[in-house]
């Protein structure tokens, strides 16, 4: 269809570039992290085993408290949460900013 | 309220507000008036009401003037004519073929149906053609011709979309606009292509294959309309045609118009009109500028005239109607209106069609007289084996003038000059098919004629928006909120993602998030510091939990970071770019299959 008879939305849809929602991305990716490491922490406490997750356990220099045990997973999954919510919100932040500095520059409108 | 009154003014001190035009625009503007207990006057050229969707009798037989389905995705009209005709209203569940080269085709077309009856080397050379078309992207699509054989390939438009178009419009198809295609296949807007695809909302119309229709055909509606008029206080003046508008400083101050032959001046308040945009700026030729004289001039209409016969057999075909795509003979759409409703007819032991001819007003065929006219369609009838000639007990023909309007290379700027006219008269408003010159089907020509009421009534719609914006119609519905969320998450959803900035945001949180694991460790120190997270120089060469190895991991973790988020967003994109594309074809082809009830 030529341009001239394509509605707005059409437009926006065909020129329009992404927006990320900062908080709707860290707060996803806040909450797949914290599963992870939930999920993962009780797995090994399912299974057990003397010591229970000696490796999984090393991700205590960074998530101090955290444990393989129950409670540990859900101190972890704080952790996990946090980190990924900041991080999350971080990408959508630097997306943002540079896709509306290259669209600015492109003189184009959001 | 006889004419003589009305010419002397006498409308009880009430204003007086003047619709031209007792067709759906015309009759439901006046309804809308009436119910807020308003009397509006009318005035109809012809003698009965229902514009194009007139129905005329003969002898006891009901023939409908082309087949009109009531069928609409507008609650409100869908409200108004249930309120009108109640149980009066037939549900009927629709059966059309197309009729090509001796065969019936099933319409809306069936793959499987349309192969079969082409014929298995004819069925391949159009697969390829369509596959073909497929492999070939950014085409021009500025004709009908190009629009249609770009998305399915040249050999189905020539098959079943060229005779047809070019009977109807009198023109090649390489000569008819894209844009009017665009109009008429609703489907293709992206938006609501796409929210069909993910959401189911759209009630596309290719699914609605039961429609309502009145016992007694279109005119039975207009007729109850007319009598809601009347009762309400409202005039409807037949054998009238209006002549004149008389304007002064931007604002209608009268109409001029005849009735049975004898002129009358009434002075007016508002004026809303249906008739011929082309003749109402006639009408308005003392104030009127020559260019818009001359746009109005240049606003083509196409006109069609339908024989209608009655046949002396219990039943003809099953279908409503028949659209005739066969070149050997001129009819183009054929009605059986006994399959419409059985009370159009009063003898069962007979039936009655309408063979449509599309023409031109003062072409060869609009000027054949009515005795060769009914020897022409009874021949075709006999020739297409629908019915012997000797079945054929009656006749007679109705012309139409002015029944569609054209949209050719110049209308749009024509149209544009005479609306930019018109919108510096305050009190003049223009609806319906022919007075906005747009293919306005029934509902749209109501909704036109209800929303120029309402404006009366201190309202602020823009009729010129309907069918031109189905959101406007969503609005209507007071379901604008959802519609713009719906829109919006589309939007959001749907549009390009920034490969660079992207691959950028994900490769600098990555880094950073090595960085600060390292710089942590060296924080904390230890005897050995960081012997697991040392393992990491395994893939990044040169690494160390050292400030200089943190730099030298962002290094390697912004870069892989960066190379498959771009690759993340470049595939995401083309995921999203093919899906958009599939979806807009199969919404456009969807909408192409009912496309000849469009025309």
């Amino acid at each position: 269809m030529k341009g001239e008879f394509q509605p707005k939305n059409e437009k926006v849809i065909v020129h329009g570039v992404l927006w990320l929602n900062s908080k709707f991305i860290g707060f996803a990716l806040g909450l797949t992290c914290g599963l992870i490491i939930f999920i993962t922490t009780n797995w090994l406490v399912i299974k057990g085993g003397d010591p229970v997750g000696p490796n999984l356990q090393l991700l205590s220099q960074y998530f101090i408290g955290y444990r393989v045990s129950f409670l540990g997973s859900i101190i972890g999954f704080i952790y996990g949460f946090a980190v990924g919510t900041l991080s999350g919100a971080l990408i959508g932040w630097i997306y943002n900013s540079i896709a509306g500095f290259r669209v600015r520059l492109d003189g184009k409108s959001r | 309220m006889e004419v003589e009154n009305l010419a002397n003014g006498k409308y009880e001190g009430k204003e007086a507000i003047v619709i031209i035009g007792a067709g759906p625009a015309g009759l439901s503007a006046a309804y809308d008036l009436v119910s807020c207990g308003i009397q509006p006057i009318v005035f109809e050229k012809s003698s009965t009401v229902g514009g194009i969707s007139r129905t005329e009798n003969r002898d006891g037989y009901y023939f409908d003037i082309g087949g009109h389905r009531f069928l609409s995705k507008i609650d409100y009209i869908n409200r108004l004519w249930q309120k009108m005709l109640g149980e009066n209203l037939l549900n009927v569940r629709r059966l059309s073929r197309i009729y090509y080269k001796g065969r019936f085709f099933n319409y809306p077309l069936v793959p499987s149906n349309a192969l079969i009856n082409l014929g298995p080397i004819e069925s391949v050379l159009i697969v390829l053609s369509y596959l073909r078309a497929q492999l070939q992207f950014n085409t021009e699509d500025t004709t009908f011709e190009q629009w249609v054989s770009n998305r399915f390939g040249s050999r189905l438009y020539k098959t079943f979309f060229k005779t047809y178009t070019e009977k109807v419009w009198g023109i090649p198809c390489n000569q008819i606009r894209a844009d009017w295609a665009a109009q008429r296949i609703k489907g293709l807007s992206l938006v609501a292509a796409l929210s069909n695809a993910i959401l189911r909302t759209q009630k596309a119309r290719t699914l609605v294959d039961q429609f309502v229709y009145p016992l007694q055909g279109p005119g039975m509606m207009w007729r109850s309309f007319q009598q809601a008029i009347e009762t309400g206080g409202g005039q409807i003046h037949f054998d009238s045609e209006v002549l004149e508008i008389g304007s002064e400083n931007g604002r209608v101050v009268g109409v001029s118009f005849s009735k049975n032959g004898q002129p009358y001046d009434i002075p007016a308040d508002h004026v809303i009109s249906s008739m011929p945009i082309n003749r109402l700026v006639r009408a308005l030729h003392r104030i009127t500028p020559s260019e818009v004289t001359d746009a109005a001039d240049g606003l083509s209409y196409r006109s069609f005239l339908i024989v209608n016969l009655i046949v002396r057999r219990k039943e003809l075909f099953k279908d409503q109607w028949i659209y005739v795509h066969s070149p050997e003979v001129l009819v183009g759409r054929i009605q059986n209106f006994k399959n419409w409703s059985a009370a159009m007819v009063p003898d069962p032991e007979m039936s009655s069609v309408g063979m449509e001819y599309f023409c031109n007003e003062g072409d060869e065929i609009w000027i054949m007289p009515d005795e060769q006219l009914i020897a022409l369609a009874t021949s075709e009838l006999e020739k297409l084996g629908l019915a012997q000639g000797r079945e054929v007990v009656n006749g007679f023909v109705v012309r139409q003038s002015q029944a569609y309007p054209v949209y050719d290379e110049g209308y749009k700027d024509n149209l544009q000059t005479i609306k930019h006219f018109l919108d510096g008269i305050q009190n003049l408003q223009t609806i319906g098919r022919n007075g906005m010159h747009r293919y306005n089907n029934m509902d749209h020509s109501m909704l036109t004629g209800i929303f120029a009421a309402k404006n009366i009534l201190g309202e602020q719609h823009d009729v010129w928006n309907v069918n031109e914006d189905e959101e406007y119609l969503e609005e209507y519905r007071e379901e604008r909120a959802a519609a713009a969320l719906s829109t919006e998450i589309l939007e959001t959803a749907f549009c390009r993602m920034d490969k660079l900035a992207f691959a950028v945001a994900v490769g600098a949180v990555s880094g950073l998030t090595v960085f600060i694991a390292t710089l942590w460790l060296i924080i904390k120190g230890g005897e050995v510091v960081g012997p697991h997270l040392s393992l990491l120089s395994q893939y990044f060469a040169g690494y160390s939990v050292t400030v200089k190895g943190a730099f030298i991991a962002f290094s390697y973790t912004f870069f892989w970071g960066f190379l498959f988020a771009w690759l993340f967003a470049y595939l995401r994109n083309l995921l999203v770019a093919y899906y958009i594309y599939r979806t807009k074809r199969k919404a456009e082809m969807f909408s192409l299959n009912d496309l000849f009830d469009r025309l």
